[in-house]
This record gives structure tokens, sequence and C-alpha cells, in this order.
């Protein structure tokens, strides 16, 4: 039953389309596990080159608010939600959100622990579970102030207002902006086209961009040098050069 | 020695590096990329210089990666190798004590994006096609573009120039910060100049001073940057003591 709340539609392209709805009737717990266990199955399986996370019209990624836990029961929420979100950073292949409605708490964490996304007119984004009290627990306030900057940050976490769409694109929250209801075929655009890069150049590339971030110049490069000649002992490489030359579409394995 | 694929002029206390291949492409080479370093080398002691303005105008690119000919046969050890020899350029260019203001003429691919993003800020002509090509080639970037786009756009972004390995124009990289000044083509060459001009003619140690300071300010925490900033404005304000 709770798998209802997040479904995963594969397509023959490889793209496989996860509808993350929730409701508002859901236990927090409940919709993380399930988060998890879908991710698990989308890390595993190999014809899985891109991933786009999407809502429906009832809302994205909704369950009820975290209420009277004990201490020890909320200090486990936090670690499971923050580990959810970090398997999908982990994920090794392309996410993208698409919001078209709604963007909310648990909701904007998820997004924010994808690649980048993508909105429509019609979205909005906050976090108003703070006039119950609460904060984000899944990582959001940290990612959110890296992307937009502590001032922006502080703003939309202390009033607990939504921002729309416009604002949201404004700021760089979100990528592209496209008119209410286009989003998401834009979206499966832009990742299709993604996913005829090479898929391992795109893991690697994630990987460093991560783990590169939150260290110093140097150590970062060294990182880097070091992923950078390990691309030259794989196929892609060959291949992607090989292709440049030749003025053909690359057929990259991954490999 | 005399360059072969860039030429240096220095006019109004402004040291302009032009990359100057010859070819349509600038192709960051071993050899530009050797050739650059002593460049800067070269303007960085040079005591006549105040600002230094990296371009490759009026030509069609900024600058390009390497020769896809010879990298498609590099082994990792040829590879690693080149990374090195690239970060170093990069940071010879962020050590430079002077500001170095990246001109970006026109296309800026791969490498020559990684070079631009090394100079201090970016002026680009609204002609601009910027792009980090690597995943379309089977590659990340490896001269620091890394770690830097993503600091400098902000992760999002970055991850989408990375995945998407498209160029964009002039006003998206305006808009994502990966370029902080457009102007057509017209005005694109007075307002670089009339922009190093005025940068030159401020003390040159305030300027080197403060350029330590801000790079310094991405790998340390407040305090410490409050610290270094104290002691370099101290010494700032008693020339003789």
């Amino acid at each position: 039953m709770p798998d209802k709340l997040c479904t995963i539609q594969s397509k023959i392209d490889g793209i496989a389309i996860v509808t993350v709805s929730g409701s508002p009737a859901v236990a927090t717990v409940e919709l993380l596990l399930s988060l998890q266990r879908r991710f698990a199955t989308l890390a595993g399986d190999d014809h899985i080159r891109g991933v786009l996370l999407t809502g429906t019209p009832q809302g994205f990624c909704c369950c009820q608010r975290v209420q009277n836990c004990t201490l020890n029961e909320s200090a486990r929420l936090s670690s499971l939600g923050q580990q959810v979100m970090f398997a999908l950073e982990k994920l090794g292949k392309p996410c993208l959100t698409v919001i078209e409605q709604r963007c909310t708490d648990l909701g904007l964490e998820l997004a924010l622990a994808s690649d980048f996304i993508i909105a429509g007119q019609g979205a909005s984004f906050g976090f108003p579970a703070i006039a119950d009290g609460m904060i984000p627990f899944c990582g959001g306030s940290q990612r959110l102030a890296r992307l937009v900057g502590k001032a922006k940050t502080k703003e939309i976490m202390f009033t607990g207002d939504t921002i729309d769409g416009e604002e949201a694109y404004r700021i760089g929250l979100v990528n592209r902006l496209y008119p209410s209801g286009e989003a998401l075929p834009r979206a499966e655009e832009l990742l299709a086209h993604i996913c005829t890069r090479s898929p391992s150049a795109i893991r690697i590339g994630g990987e460093v961009v991560n783990a590169g971030y939150d260290i110093d110049l140097a150590t970062a490069c060294l990182l880097e040098r070091d992923a950078f000649a390990l691309c030259f002992s794989r196929f892609d490489q060959r291949e992607g050069m090989q292709a440049f030359l030749d003025k053909r579409q690359p057929q990259f394995s991954g490999e | 020695m005399p360059y072969k694929k860039l030429r240096i002029e220095i006019a109004n206390r402004v040291g302009y590096v032009y990359l100057n291949s010859g070819a349509r492409f600038n192709k960051l080479s071993i050899t530009t990329i050797r050739e650059l370093k002593r460049a800067f080398t070269q303007v960085d002691g040079d005591d006549s210089i105040g600002a230094v303005v990296l371009s490759g105008y009026p030509g069609e690119s900024f600058a390009v990666g390497a020769d896809i000919g010879q990298m498609v046969n590099f082994s990792s050890e040829e590879a690693f190798h080149f990374a090195e020899l690239g970060q170093s350029l990069f940071d010879r260019i962020e050590s430079c004590s002077k500001p170095v203001i990246g001109a970006l003429n026109g296309i800026t691919m791969g490498g020559g994006c990684d070079l631009a993003m090394s100079c201090d800020f970016r002026i680009a002509r609204d002609t601009l096609q910027i792009a980090h090509p690597g995943a379309r080639l089977g590659i990340i970037t490896g001269f620091c573009g890394t770690r830097k786009l993503p600091r400098i756009v902000g992760k999002n972004f970055a991850r989408e120039i990375f995945m998407s390995s498209d160029p964009y124009g002039a006003q998206d990289a305006l808009r994502m910060g990966l370029v902080d000044r457009v102007y057509s083509t017209e005005e694109f060459w007075p307002r670089v100049v009339t922009t190093a001009e005025q940068i030159a003619r401020h003390p040159l140690a305030a300027l080197s001073a403060a350029k330590r300071l801000i790079n310094a300010a991405e790998d340390t925490d407040l305090r410490t940057g409050c610290l270094l900033e104290r002691e370099a404005a101290t010494h700032l304000n008693t020339p003789f003591g």
C-alpha cells in the first residue's frame, strides 16, 4: 500500500518517471521508507539511465506534519531522512525534479537533493512547517543555503511564506521555468538529451562536484586530476572523442 | 624567448595577454599552456602593469580545450600530467598579484571555460558561446572546473552545464553568474579597456591584498578570514610602519 505513494514508470529510452504524490494522510516515516525502496530499485537497475521526479495535481511528496514525537523518534526520523536524500544524491544517474504545484517542506527537501529543478509557472516553494515549530530535517536547510545563499534561505525559512515559480527562477532555486503544464514534457526532453551523454562522465563528474564542493580548492583539484585521469582508461572517453572526430553520434556504454 | 601562441601588449598600466594561435580556435595545447604560464610570470613581475586582461580578441574564440585528435589517444598517465599542467597554469593566474579580467570575446569551451574561471571576473561579448562538453566526449574537466563552476554558479547550474554539455549564450551565462557583464559587439572592447584602466589606476598593494583576501574567503572560516583582513588592512594603512 505505501508504495502507491511513489510509483515508477520506466520508459523504453531508459528514463524512469517517479511520481511522488504522497498523501496528506501518510506518516512521514512511511513516505521516507517508500522513497528509500524506490531509490534502491532505481540505483540497481542498469536499464534506467535517468530519473525524473514529479508529483500529481494533488501534490508533490505530501505527508503528515511530524508531531508529538519522542526525542529518540525524532532523531531517528532525521537520520532516515538524511540517508534517503544522500541515497538520491548517490544514485549515479542524472535526476531532475519537475514541479508544477506546491513543493514545500519534505517536498522541497527532496527536490533540493536532486540534480536540479525545472518548474512550471504555477509552482511554489517554501518551508511553511516553521509555523508549527518545525524546521527541515533531511538536509534541506544546508542544501538551500548553499544553493541560494544564507540571506534568501533565512528569509524563506523565517517567514514560512512560499515563493512562486518566477521568484524561485530569479534566485536560482529552479534552473528553468516554463508556462504551466509545459515543464514535464520539456524536462523529459532535456533528460533524454542528457542521457545521450556519457553515463560514466556524468557519474564521475557528479561525484567530484559533490565531493569537491565542501573542501578546499587545492584538495578538490587533486581529486579532480585523478578522476580526470581515470576517465582516460574507460571506453566512453575513446568512443566520445572518436565520434567527435568522425562527426557522428557517440554510442556510450557507461564503461 | 618570443611567444608563438600569444602576444603581450602594455598600455596605460594594463597588460593585455592576447591568445593568438593564428587558428580559428585558440586550443589549449601543452605549448599554449606553457606559454600562458610564462606570460603570467612576466606580467606579474612587471611593475608598469596594474591589471591584466586575458582575451582572444579580436578573434572568434576566447579559448577551447586541447586538441581532441591528440587527447583521444591519451593514456591515463598522460591525462594525469595534462591535468597537472593545466591546474598549475590556473594556480599561476589565481596567485598573480594583479587583478586578471577574462574578456570573453567568443567561443569558450572546455578547458577554455576553466581558463575563464581562473580569471578574477569575466566580461563577455554578446556573441559568447560557453560550454563544458566533457560529458559529450566521455570525460570530466581536469583544470579545476569541477570545483570552480559550482562555486561560481551554484551546484545546480553547474550540474546542468556539465550534464547537458550544451553551449550557453551570453544572457544565460549572465543569469547564472558565469559572466559578470555582457556588452554588444561594438561596446565590448572599449568597455573592457575602460574597466581595466579604471582598476589599474588604484594602488597595486590594495588590489593585491583584496585579491588574496577574496580568494582566501573561499577556503577559510569567517573568523580566520577576518583576522587576515585585519592584518592586511593594518599593513596597508601604515605604509611606512
